[in-house]
């Protein structure tokens, strides 16, 4: 009796999708709601949490340190986006080319740094970066006659390490991104244009750039969200979670800081909702403008 | 003629420099694991090529040495089977369900698989600890592998492909008498092979280099994989450079091997989840 | 795939899921470093975290002595060393959620009023230290406690002392015994300069020891008599002027990793960069373990002063070791670790072990004990710094660690010093922006 009822083609679906809405309700619905739920709290060691209404919101409005980390996390996002989605859509065209010699290898050795964990990364880049005259990017900046340069103290330079280290590990996937988005372009299109007389710029312009675009939403919406929650590279390139000045802090970083370092737990499930919030409006706005939503396939 | 020949050689010329630019810190690292970690805290990570200091001692350090790297290198392998093939597994099957099926509640459910893939998962990194704490997993690898079992992405992927296989296996399995069940595992399950390549390899780059999640998760020095591991061996009062260089050398070589193996697979499954144009 | 090879996949896979799974929760600590130390099979396990791998050596040695002397009370114990901010990270998790943590654990002071928040959830130790309450330095007791209660047990004093290269000095025609006041320093210093192009100290930006020893000569410190921050005192502004004022005349230098208990900065010392550090006793270990080099160079002596009379020496730094609310014996691990920190066998095997100022300060009059040829730390330094610490020995002031002094600790080291030192920063200006935003982190 029960057997057929499992087994029935009514049941059978939910049977199917029944892990999903398990591990949805238990590790993603419960843990958000008790978060939010948190983010209204007070929670000290070895005590009774308290309400505390909107006390952690207001609180977060008028600290300078998370701004400082909304800015960090918005300038690398952009950051990566500026050199992450150009760059390797030009590689892959380039590389796609039919003049292009090596053309496996090229695109191996450009996939190799994402193989690394970042663990790994972070530290060689860390390394690599470091002040002293002989470390890689010193000595090799020595070459030129430039002093060496602190480069891990430093906000902009900072930065260039940081951002150094993301073109590094993703540059050749997101290139790669792009090599099966112009596999879906017909060769007949280039063959058209070509008969018409359209210069190689056009064609890229034309044909290429607009074909790419599902891959280019791609890339842009988990460019985005890897931007906005990007800590461990952070974490590893200033060996903790304290830069100097604050100046590789991010917004997870925040939350880390105030929830595991700190013991704020309330205050840090604030933090997370927001930037839950920040992710959600940059993806769905950039989404509509990209009209994802009206297209159905 | 002489023009593509001109035009060949500039792009690999450039290709050339881009690739040698890329390959720097591994020529760093790998220069570096031949020297003593004294060295490397002295003069910084370089390029320089100095056979007079660069001997085979952190090598024989690290395969004959009293630590615990291999420890965590088994974890990390075992790991990354494990949580892959069980992955795997579960997503396929949520992926079946919402291919072959039209049910009540389907289209939600799918959003609520659409929307996962935007919500960055460290925000739920406080509610997620206390949670496992209270389910007694702490400092276990079912922590590491349940939260993640139904991958979104996984099922996404899954589903696009499932999409391209004709439902008339699934009816004539039915005419055949086999249960819902005996269609996915005898029928489905076999053809969905090749997506699974993609699919693991995808999910085995991901498990292999994770995180934040089980550095959390994880209190043991012998449960440790390989990226907490080598973390460990940060910290000043240890001075662990030698093992920490040559480990970060030595973790790169298995899945370098594999990827040379199986490139055609790895970069398949890199970009399995884009979206298709 | 074939679907038995498929199967068999999954049923091996689930196999090592369950087996993983098993108990899982319940063990703790790096079954590689478990410490038997002569345990029979009777004795208890118990857990112990730390960031220091040599303190689990110190375990191990007073270990030994316990399961000897206490045959029915022996304890084998669990040892896991990780970096500090996991560790202390890890730790504060642990006693928050109840779940996880050990039953001992070494906790360091900058982090301890985190643990002393709220209702703490350590053990008071007052029993296990009233038998060592005469023999011991009283302050140190009072560093690890609240509202009376002692939560953790001292490793050392820390006295604050300069090391010298005397190499260097040599070379700049500069005699270390004659520098007496900043004054002094800074000539010394600018001769050094000089002389030999390298610098005489550093200028720190990542840890507040510099600060800490200007402020106690002031007989001033970070904090009110309430606890209250307040760190843009003129005793402060005036420690910073006058260490600026050293870095404009090249005297003092930013050191890679920003001060000299860095691994970065050991390299940088150990090739002779920089003459001269002031440093808690303790920096003794970092020399000889990761300064080689400089074996028979450095010299130990008193700090200068801003005046000749000014006490000069402060406790810098420290350890306190706590037994967890959640402890599996509660009384065993009291009684183990007040042997094994207080008594004066656990004193004596600091200053072998670990190079360390006991707490204990009978310890620094025994000379067999001092001054053994055998030691490494005798051996590797120019002087005794017995000598220079009996010297100084009443004039060790303390710096308060309130519940204010984690934050005060990352604003400076994070933010402020990095401002003066780094981008050249008024110091009143970033002072003031430093106590603003300790003030309002705070609220």
């Amino acid at each position: 009796m029960f057997k057929n009822f499992l087994y029935s083609q009514k049941v059978a679906p939910y049977v199917f999708v029944l892990p999903f809405v398990l591990v949805f309700l238990i590790f993603w619905v419960y843990p958000l709601l008790s978060s939010f739920g948190m983010s209204f709290q007070k929670v000290t060691l070895g005590q009774e949490a308290q309400w505390v209404g909107i006390d952690n919101y207001t609180k977060l409005m008028s600290d300078t340190i998370f701004f400082k980390a909304v800015r960090n996390s918005g300038v690398y996002m952009i950051l990566t986006l500026l050199i992450l989605i150009p760059f390797p859509m030009l590689f892959a065209v380039l590389i796609n080319n039919k003049f292009m010699w090596g053309r496996e290898f090229f695109k191996s050795s450009f996939f190799f740094p994402a193989l690394t964990s970042v663990v790994v990364a972070g530290t060689i880049f860390r390394l690599m970066f470091g002040e002293m005259e002989g470390s890689l990017i010193n000595s090799l900046l020595g070459v030129f006659g430039v002093e060496p340069v602190k480069f891990l103290k430093g906000q902009v330079t900072g930065f260039i390490a940081l951002v150094a280290l993301a073109s590094w590990r993703w540059m050749g996937v997101n290139m790669l991104y792009f090599l099966s988005g112009l596999k879906n372009i017909p060769d007949d299109y280039y063959e058209a244009a070509s008969i018409d007389g359209a210069s190689a710029f056009q064609k890229f312009t034309r044909i290429t750039m607009p074909l790419l675009k599902p891959t280019t939403i791609y890339v842009l919406t988990i460019s985005i969200y890897a931007g906005l929650a990007m800590f461990i590279e952070s974490m590893m390139l200033w060996n903790g979670n304290n830069s100097p000045k604050n100046i590789g802090l991010t917004i997870v970083g925040y939350l880390y800081r105030q929830g595991i370092e700190k013991n704020n737990l309330g205050y840090a499930a604030a933090v997370g909702i927001v930037l839950l919030l920040i992710t959600m409006v940059i993806n769905l706005t950039q989404l509509a403008f990209s009209g994802m939503f009206k297209k159905e396939d | 003629m002489k023009k593509e020949t001109a035009i060949k050689i500039v792009l690999f010329a450039f290709f050339t420099v881009v690739c040698l630019l890329i390959l720097i810190p591994f020529y760093a690292v790998t220069i570096a694991s031949f020297k003593p970690g004294e060295d490397l805290i002295r003069y910084g990570l370089n390029l320089k090529f100095d056979l007079s200091v660069m001997n085979f001692d952190n090598f024989v350090y690290l395969f004959t040495g009293d630590h615990a790297y291999f420890t965590w290198f088994f974890n990390s392998v075992l790991l990354t089977l494990v949580q892959v093939t069980l992955t795997l597994l579960v997503s396929a099957t949520v992926a079946y369900g919402f291919s072959a099926y039209e049910f009540r509640g389907k289209n939600f459910l799918f959003i609520c698989v659409l929307l996962i893939m935007m919500v960055p998962f460290e925000i739920l990194l406080l509610p997620l600890y206390t949670l496992t704490n209270n389910m007694g997993l702490m400092n276990s690898y079912s922590a590491i592998i349940l939260p993640g079992i139904a991958g979104a992405a996984t099922i996404f992927f899954f589903r696009q492909y499932l999409s391209g296989i004709p439902k008339e296996i699934i009816a004539a399995g039915r005419v055949d008498g086999a249960s819902e069940y005996g269609i996915y595992l005898r029928l489905i399950l076999p053809i969905m092979k090749p997506s699974f390549a993609a699919m693991a390899i995808l999910n085995g780059m991901n498990s292999w280099n994770n995180f934040l999640w089980p550095f959390m998760v994880l209190s043991s020095e012998h449960k440790y994989t390989l990226p907490i591991g080598l973390k460990t061996l940060l910290t000043p009062y240890g001075n662990n450079y030698d093992l920490l260089i040559v480990g970060s050398f030595f973790s790169i070589l298995p899945i370098l091997a594999l990827f040379l193996a199986f490139q055609k697979y790895f970069i398949d499954g890199m970009t399995a989840g884009a979206v298709k144009g | 795939m074939k679907k038995k090879g498929f199967l068999a996949l999954m049923v091996v896979a689930m196999v090592v899921f369950l087996a993983g799974c098993g108990g899982s929760s319940k063990e703790e600590g790096g079954e590689s470093s478990v410490l038997n130390a002569g345990a029979g099979e009777s004795a208890t396990e118990l857990s112990y975290w730390t960031f220091v791998e040599l303190h689990g050596q110190h375990f191990e040695k007073m270990l030994e002595k316990w399961n000897a002397a206490n045959p029915d009370r022996q304890i084998k114990l669990n040892v896991t060393v990780m970096p500090y901010d996991d560790m202390h990270n890890k730790l504060s998790i642990a006693v928050q959620t109840g779940v996880g943590a050990p039953d001992i654990a070494d906790i360091e002071l900058g982090k301890f009023p985190d643990f002393l928040a709220g209702t703490p959830q350590l053990e008071p130790l007052n029993d296990v230290a009233e038998p060592f309450k005469g023999t011991v330095v009283q302050s140190q007791l009072d560093l690890y406690s609240k509202e009376g209660n002692i939560y953790g047990l001292s490793t050392h004093v820390g006295a604050t002392v300069a090391f010298y290269n005397t190499e260097i000095l040599e070379q700049a025609g500069v005699d270390y015994k004659t520098i007496v006041t900043w004054d002094d320093f800074k000539k010394a210093g600018m001769q050094v300069y000089e002389k030999t192009g390298k610098y005489m100290g550093t200028a720190d930006t990542s840890a507040i020891w510099q600060e800490s020893l200007l402020l106690a000569q002031q007989g001033a410190d970070l904090t009110d008599e309430a606890g209250n921050p307040k760190v843009n005192s003129p005793e402060l502004v005036k420690a910073l002027t006058m260490l600026k004022d050293l870095q404009d005349n090249n005297v003092i230098s930013t050191i890679a990793g920003g001060q000299p208990d860095t691994e970065e900065a050991y390299g940088e010392y150990n090739s002779g960069n920089y003459a001269a550090a002031f440093m808690p006793l303790w920096q003794m270990s970092r020399y000889t373990n990761y300064m080689a080099d400089l074996q028979g160079k450095i010299a130990i002596a008193p700090l200068p002063v801003f005046e000749k009379g000014m006490p000069r020496s402060y406790g810098g730094g420290g350890t306190g070791t706590v037994v967890t609310k959640t402890a599996k014996d509660v009384q065993l691990a009291k009684d183990f670790i007040a042997y094994a920190k207080l008594s004066l066998d656990a004193n004596i095997e600091i200053w072998n072990t670990l190079g360390f100022d006991p707490i204990n300060m009978s310890v620094w009059d025994m000379k067999d004990v001092t001054h053994n040829p055998e030691n490494q730390f005798v051996k590797y330094f120019v002087n005794n710094p017995f000598d220079v610490l009996n010297e100084i020995k009443d004039e060790i002031q303390l710096i308060k660690s309130t519940s204010a002094s984690p934050t005060i600790n990352n604003v400076l080291c994070t933010v402020t010093l990095n401002e003066i030192f780094e981008d050249g920063k008024d110091v009143q200006k970033a002072l003031d922006d430093a106590q603003a935003q300790i003030e309002q982190e705070l609220k």
